[in-house]
């Protein structure tokens, strides 16, 4: 098991958190996460499955002793299956007492947006794309956008049975 | 400096040390109810014991600990110097008892956080009763009783004093107008207590009795004074005030100032020194001088403030030095969250370990790894031993919660007037801790039942011809993985038709069947339901109906199961079973597709491998095997939870014949893997509850295998 990284987020006073986001990669897309939540970030490990969870649920990892779930970003947003390889990488986060790997296509940086630059998502345009319930604000990096996600939302938030129907109807 | 102490810190330690030094106290108490007195070692235990709590409640302020502990102190001084030697022992055993209780009681409410307001006066007056009762019945000579009436106020003076002390007595006169004559007395008392090996003084009631004001003008105000300083030294530290009309000092032997405030014997040795100089105080001096110091009636006095307990030389060390347990073995107490932290973290070790021994830089051809290989079996066996000590740290013996019923048999065969015997066997069987916490309710109920219902009255024994007195057993054994623990008792047993027709009455019975048609266990199973309960009397312990219901949801959720066997006229039994650990089981390790699985292996009765011919396939797609003529129905694993790549052919996989409460069901596994103790781990609750998983554990080598809950499955 091998870390590429260690933050000490715990450590350090929320004041230096504040305002800050790690982005990471999933399909063609970028996301943020306040980094308060995530508590580290280890490569990609086999995953034990188990039966009968939800798809996006892949299975436990053992991660240190500590027996975490971990949740497949892709197959929660609906952004279609895909091959692990050494981008891969599970990012732990806590969000109240629960603790989840989160499987992301790659890690990419810790950023500081400023809260005048977080825009709320936009209400038109394509709301068949199941990211965007769980994403509360749209933040302005430089040229890029990242889309900031909601943890609680994208760990608990379940879909409702008719909207699901509906979205099969327009898939 | 009190304020450098963390008041939470010393909390903790109060009701941690004092909680074990009750349960040592109740264990010595029991060991010895039924003996005829307590021997030597006990009373002088159950003393040290009362004045260490008395000691730091005191430093804690919980007055009526205080109160009561000082009271049974004084209880069992008497009893330790004097040797009176018709005392009720059994009443005794209950005051003890009594006390302890009410001990535990104050400091559980500390514990949550009240204060610990308990009325401690009723106990109090017990005690003194008792008290004067083996006092007086002691009859061995007056002096005795009559010494012992005044011992218990001043034993700590501790006349056990090195060669250099010497012995004062000293008393103090106050001018008349003096206001507040007490305070100036404690402030007197307080510099002395600088030098003091011991300090008596009377009144004694000074801070928390005005009126001791008015005493300490009328009568003077007395010392008793044990300390290593000369005459010069002790009067400087009385200093003279400008409210102290006069001081004398007498030096005496340690015989006399063992009697006491008689000041008269001494009296006229040495002159009087007047600081005022006024010849005419003859007068005082005669009013007040040679009277004794009023004893008191009874030895009933608020403890705390009446003696100043310094340094107690010499006695203290008496005590230390009291026979050392010498077979008890020593603890310390662990946070439990320590111990589960240690243990992830020796689990990791174990595998980073083999990924150190199973490195692929090893597998290069032609290295010569003798050296390696040799240290490597070496780590091994350590960590392997590592892991077995850390398991068996979580198993602690049964012994403290047997304890705890041969307590409750005592009490309730005492209210209840049988005569019992408790007997325990198997007290050290290990347990892991948890579950400890999980049976002792339990175990309480049915050991309360065994004595209440099951029992007969002394009358009812004599009347049906039983001879042996009314007993009690409460066993435990390991035995497949299990724990065992049995409560049996010699009494009346359950009575069949009782319990028909109180569950008739209650609408359990259906009617369509004949009586006879359920069996003994079926019948026995109703008094498990809640509302029952055959004791027409509802007495204070049981007969409420509430009880077995509670005993058996609190048996279930540990994994446990009830057993109850009759004889009617010659007592039943309760049988539990319950799982040794909830953390750690023995497991098969076993593979399907490509996860592994663990199953305990106390449900597996057997491994087959099975042919096809063997099976059976209903058309509504259940599958069933014959084996030996039984027919067992089957699960194939890997299709019950839809894995991929798991073998498809009866043929290549094997079968575990599984059994649960005396159902049996064959599961379809890929290949087995090997047996191994399992931590049980919980799956994260992020993931919804999962038919037939119970758990989750780490395998040797970091990989996470499922724990399949077999009752689960069969269900």
């Amino acid at each position: 098991m091998s870390e590429m990284d260690s933050l000490e987020v715990q450590a350090k006073g929320p004041d230096t958190q504040k305002g800050k986001y790690m982005t990471f990669r999933s399909g063609q897309e970028f996301f943020g996460l306040e980094i308060q939540y995530v508590q580290q970030i280890i490569q990609y490990q086999s995953v034990t499955m188990i039966p009968e969870t939800e798809d996006y649920i892949k299975g436990l990892i053992n991660l240190r002793g500590r027996i975490i779930p971990v949740v497949d970003v892709r197959v929660r947003f609906k952004q279609g299956d895909s091959e692990y390889n050494d981008k891969t990488c599970i990012l732990v986060i806590t969000v109240k007492t629960t603790t989840v790997g989160l499987i992301v296509d790659q890690i990419a940086e810790v950023v500081e947006i400023k809260e005048k630059d977080i825009l709320p998502p936009p209400s038109i345009g394509k709301s068949d794309k199941a990211h965007h319930k769980y994403v509360y604000g749209i933040g302005k990096v430089g040229n890029s956008v990242k889309l900031l996600l909601d943890p609680e939302k994208l760990l608990y938030d379940e879909e409702p049975v008719e909207e699901r129907g509906r979205k099969n109807e327009v898939e | 400096m009190a304020d450098d102490f963390n008041t939470d810190s010393m909390l903790d330690m109060y009701l941690f040390e004092n909680g074990q030094l009750l349960e040592q106290l109740q264990e010595t108490v029991l060991e010895q109810k039924d003996a005829d007195s307590f021997d030597e070692e006990s009373i002088n235990e159950i003393f040290r014991t009362m004045h260490t709590i008395k000691g730091s409640s005191g430093i804690m302020m919980f007055d009526n600990i205080t109160a009561v502990s000082h009271k049974l102190e004084d209880v069992f001084f008497y009893l330790r110097e004097s040797h009176p030697d018709n005392v009720p022992h059994v009443e005794l055993v209950a005051h003890v008892l009594e006390v302890e209780d009410f001990i535990s009681n104050e400091m559980e409410k500390i514990k949550n956080g009240d204060s610990p307001d308990g009325d401690a006066s009723e106990l109090i007056k017990n005690l003194d009763q008792f008290l004067n009762q083996i006092k007086n019945g002691g009859g061995e000579g007056g002096t005795v009783a009559e010494n012992a009436q005044e011992e218990p106020k001043h034993f700590y003076i501790a006349p056990v004093a090195n060669s250099d002390s010497r012995f004062y007595k000293i008393f103090i006169t106050f001018f008349p107008e003096t206001e507040m004559a007490n305070v100036h007395a404690y402030k007197t008392v307080y510099a002395l207590k600088e030098i003091a090996e011991d300090i008596l003084y009377a009144p004694e009631d000074i801070l928390t009795n005005e009126k001791s004001s008015d005493i300490i003008l009328r009568d003077g105000f007395r010392i008793l004074l044990q300390a290593q300083r000369s005459e010069a030294e002790v009067r400087e530290l009385i200093g003279v005030g400008y409210d102290i009309e006069k001081v004398e000092v007498y030096e005496c032997n340690a015989d006399q100032f063992l009697l006491g405030f008689d000041f008269g014997v001494e009296q006229p040795k040495k002159p009087l020194i007047d600081l005022e100089s006024r010849i005419e105080d003859a007068e005082p001096q005669k009013a007040v001088a040679p009277k004794p110091a009023p004893v008191p009636e009874s030895p009933k006095i608020t403890p705390g403030d009446f003696v100043v307990q310094s340094k107690e030389p010499g006695k203290q060390k008496k005590l230390a030095k009291d026979k050392p347990k010498s077979e008890k073995a020593s603890f310390i107490s662990v946070n439990v969250s320590k111990m589960d932290q240690l243990m992830d973290l020796i689990g990791e070790l174990v595998i980073s370990e083999s990924v150190v021994l199973q490195s692929s830089d090893l597998k290069v051809p032609g290295l010569n790894l003798d050296n390696f290989n040799k240290a490597a079996a070496q780590l091994s066996s350590i960590s392997t031993d590592l892991q077995n000590v850390i398991m068996s740290m979580r198993m602690v013996p049964l012994t403290n919660t047997f304890q705890k019923m041969n307590r409750i048999v005592f009490d309730v065969s005492r209210k209840l007037g049988k005569d019992i015997e408790f007997v325990m066997v198997g007290d050290s069987t290990e347990v892991d801790k948890n579950i400890i916490e999980h049976i002792s309710d339990p175990l309480m109920h049915l050991v309360r039942n065994a004595v209440d219902h099951g029992i007969e009255t002394n009358e009812e024994r004599v009347d049906s011809g039983k001879t042996e007195k009314g007993r009690v057993t409460l066993s435990a054994r390991t035995e497949a993985g299990k724990v065992w623990i049995s409560v049996e008792d010699n009494g009346k047993g359950l009575d069949r038709e009782k319990i028909l027709a109180k569950a008739r009455k209650q609408g359990m019975l259906d009617e369509s069947k004949p009586d006879s048609a359920y069996t003994d266990k079926e019948v026995y199973q109703f008094i498990t339901l809640p509302g029952f309960s055959t004791n027409e009397q509802v007495t204070e312990y049981s007969g409420r109906g509430v009880g077995m219901d509670v005993v058996i949801q609190n048996i279930q959720a540990i994994g446990g199961t009830l057993e109850i066997e009759s004889t009617p006229g010659y007592g039943s039994t309760m049988n539990l079973k319950i799982p040794l650990t909830l953390a750690i089981i023995d497991g098969i390790v076993m593979e399907t597709g490509t996860s592994s699985f663990v199953m305990e292996t106390g449900v597996i009765k057997q491994f087959i491998r099975v042919k096809q011919d063997m099976m059976i396939n209903e058309p509504n797609g259940d599958e069933y095997v014959m084996i030996r003529g039984e027919c067992y129905p089957v699960i194939r694993l890997g299709r019950w939870y839809g894995l991929t790549d798991y073998q498809d052919s009866v043929e290549d996989g094997v079968m575990l014949i599984l059994e649960v409460e005396d159902k049996k069901i064959c599961l379809l596994v890929d290949k087995l893997v090997g047996e191994q103790e399992i931590v049980v781990k919980p799956i994260p609750s992020y993931i919804k509850k999962v038919k037939g998983l119970s758990g989750c554990t780490q395998l040797g080598d970091g990989s996470i295998a499922l724990i399949l809950d077999a009752p689960g499955l069969v269900e």
